[in-house]
């Protein structure tokens, strides 16, 4: 069995991350476009750089396949972590 | 202060690359060290690289600045695990991040100067000094949270001068930096919650998980 530090430490993971894909599910389906603080300076920076020509660009792989790759690559890692831990999280005690 | 592909030179690109490779050196070598001391340090190591990945990548939206950017996470990974290792734990998190359109790969670099050694080692300066002077646990990680995060973005807009505008640099990065303290300076705010409540938590239930050993008195709660 965890002991209860792993047990909350865990347990507080899964609550962070549902936070965090709720929320970003509600930001997608609200729609509101809140640009990134990088990229405004980044645009304003290059607009006023001296005698260098600047343009920002991000690897293609961004685009269509980034973000469903990393997800899937972590879900992987993630999934194997949780089934390997699964008994030890979710098993009752005998003489509960 | 995820800085984009094509913004910076050439030359910052290799200078930052050359500031960034021995801090990632001695991060690996004392990895190693910590994990034949510590069995607990490995998982520690992935938890702590995960929580870095996941904070810096979350752009949060700040309603008052119509705008979103994140915290950093590493002041927090420096007190737990140390501060070259969190270099190395950024610096991974920070090249994965390029496949969410997060940063780039030749500023791989900078952005490692940034968030990972400018953002950790400022922040845990700042722990070491509170701590020497008694201050409690859980406001000597806050407060380290919070500076960390600051500098950060500090050295995040002398990149950009450094490399846009090195005719007026000060300038430059007094206007770059101020772009970024409107969004930045509540997000400072949640780092320094969020570091307090992980590191005390952490002290108070599991105090052998804290590398006391490598890193001195200061980390005992």
């Amino acid at each position: 069995m965890l002991d209860r530090f792993t047990k909350t430490a865990l347990v507080l993971m899964v609550v962070l991350t549902a936070i965090f894909i709720v929320g970003a599910y509600l930001g997608y389906i609200g729609g509101h476009e809140m640009e990134g603080t990088d990229a405004i300076v980044e645009e304003h920076a290059a607009s006023t750089a001296v005698n260098v020509e600047a343009t920002s660009s991000v690897p293609a792989i961004t685009d269509m396949v980034g973000e469903p790759l990393g997800f899937t690559i972590a879900g992987i890692v993630a999934g194997f972590i949780v089934g390997y831990l699964w008994t030890g999280l979710f098993r009752r005690e005998e003489n509960a | 202060m995820h800085i984009s592909d094509g913004i910076l030179t050439p030359e910052w690109c290799l200078v930052w690359f050359a500031i960034a490779i021995p801090f990632i050196a001695i991060g690996v070598w004392q990895m190693k060290r910590g994990t034949k001391e510590n069995a607990s340090y490995l998982p520690m190591l992935a938890m702590m690289g995960a929580a870095v990945f996941i904070i810096s990548v979350w752009h949060i939206p700040v309603p008052v600045t119509g705008s979103c950017s994140h915290p950093i996470g590493t002041p927090m990974s420096a007190i737990i695990v140390g501060p070259f290792p969190t270099v190395v734990l950024s610096t991974i998190a920070l090249f994965f991040q390029t496949f969410f359109g997060h940063g780039g790969l030749t500023t791989l670099g900078a952005n490692t100067v940034s968030m990972g050694i400018t953002g950790t080692f400022g922040g845990y300066l700042i722990y070491v000094l509170l701590r020497k002077i008694n201050s409690p646990l859980w406001v000597a990680a806050g407060m380290a949270g919070f500076v960390g995060d600051i500098l950060c973005y500090l050295a995040a807009a002398l990149e950009l001068a450094l490399s846009l505008n090195p005719g007026s640099v000060l300038s430059h990065w007094a206007i770059y930096s101020l772009g970024y303290m409107p969004t930045q300076l509540p997000l400072a705010v949640a780092e320094f919650v969020f570091s307090a409540g992980i590191v005390q938590y952490i002290a108070d239930r599991r105090p052998d998980l804290m590398l006391g050993k490598l890193w001195g008195e200061v980390t005992d709660a």
